[in-house]
């Protein structure tokens, strides 16, 4: 159960580390390996979370009805479909897949 | 919404969809807080200031399966340290203003950073990380409001299959980056990493690792497309 005192010590500390991460970096002083290197972290990080929450559940790794429905939304994604589609699909074939 | 000029990659459609989802998961996230005991006005406040579901359910998670709240408030941190690494990347192109840089960094999340950080000249990233910025906090503002006012309409979240739209959606974002190979094999990399380590490191811990395969960016000087 959340209170107000956690509530703001979470605040505190989510805006500081995204605060901390803004402020390190000085782009005048980064080079262009850096920057490549940079550029590619958010689809690292992005992939790593689109897999845990595909496969993984409360730290453990979990096969269920969802990986039905990334797969549908992956295949939809690969012939470009609508960005809303590919959300909507996989929460129905998800959704769907729990019913049987 | 801003208008968004053409020659940028943000469509209006990656807007609504970010804008759904986010409504969406908000209110089975206020849901969870609210089936958890965590008063009404205290969900809505969670929402507004800490502006992470990652940290605010992990501290639930924590609690409820019997940690202490420091224990929770600790895995909240931790399952939340990628959004400060999200903002470390892209900071280099936005604002050079640090006051600037410190308002933007109250809404680094995962869709946002990553759509502003596929545009190639500074001031496109710096519009669309406004835009999509807005396009996904007020929805999420608003989506916990009403999942905490009314939550209890939406029985089952789980049974909408609501836990498949966050993934659904950051696939729809990833895909479009993946046509050279070293993002292929950055992508895949990232995805491997941190299934291999869910079962070994605490909450966040394996995100931040998953950023290391970005050094692979300097693997080949030319990133030939294939």
């Amino acid at each position: 159960m959340l209170t107000w005192g956690v509530v703001v010590v979470l605040a505190v500390g989510v805006y500081g580390q995204r605060a901390l991460g803004m402020a390190l970096i000085n782009p005048k002083l980064m080079g262009d390996r850096s920057r490549q290197v940079l550029a590619m972290v958010p689809l690292s990080i992005l992939c790593a979370v689109t897999a845990l929450q595909t496969f993984s559940s409360r730290g453990e790794l979990v096969l269920d009805a969802r990986v039905a429905g990334i797969a549908a939304a992956s295949l939809l994604a690969w012939k470009r479909a609508p960005m809303f589609l590919i959300v909507v699909v996989a929460a129905a074939v998800t959704a769907g897949v729990r019913l049987l | 919404m801003r208008q968004i000029p053409h020659g940028t990659s943000l469509r209006t459609g990656e807007a609504w969809a970010i804008a759904f989802t986010y409504f969406t998961v908000a209110i089975t996230v206020s849901l969870v807080h609210s089936t958890a005991g965590t008063p009404t006005w205290v969900i809505v406040a969670a929402t507004l200031i800490v502006n992470s579901a990652t940290a605010t359910l992990a501290f639930a998670a924590v609690t409820a399966a019997g940690g202490s709240v420091a224990a929770g408030v600790a895995g909240g941190w931790l399952t939340s340290t990628r959004f400060g690494v999200l903002a470390a990347a892209l900071a280099p192109r936005l604002w050079p203003q640090r006051w600037k840089r410190a308002l933007a960094a109250f809404s680094a999340f995962d869709p946002n950073i990553a759509l502003a950080n596929r545009e190639e000249k500074d001031e496109d990233v710096r519009r669309v990380y406004v835009a999509m910025s807005l396009w996904l906090v007020l929805p999420w503002w608003l989506g916990a409001s009403i999942g905490a006012l009314i939550g209890d309409l939406v029985s089952d979240p789980k049974a909408l299959g609501m836990d498949a739209m966050f993934p659904a959606l950051f696939i729809a974002i990833i895909r479009p980056q993946l046509i050279t190979q070293n993002a292929r094999l950055i992508a895949v990399s990232g995805a491997v990493v941190a299934l291999g380590l869910v079962e070994v490191l605490q909450g966040g811990l394996p995100f931040l690792v998953a950023a290391l395969p970005a050094l692979l960016a300097l693997r080949n000087r030319e990133d030939r497309k294939g």
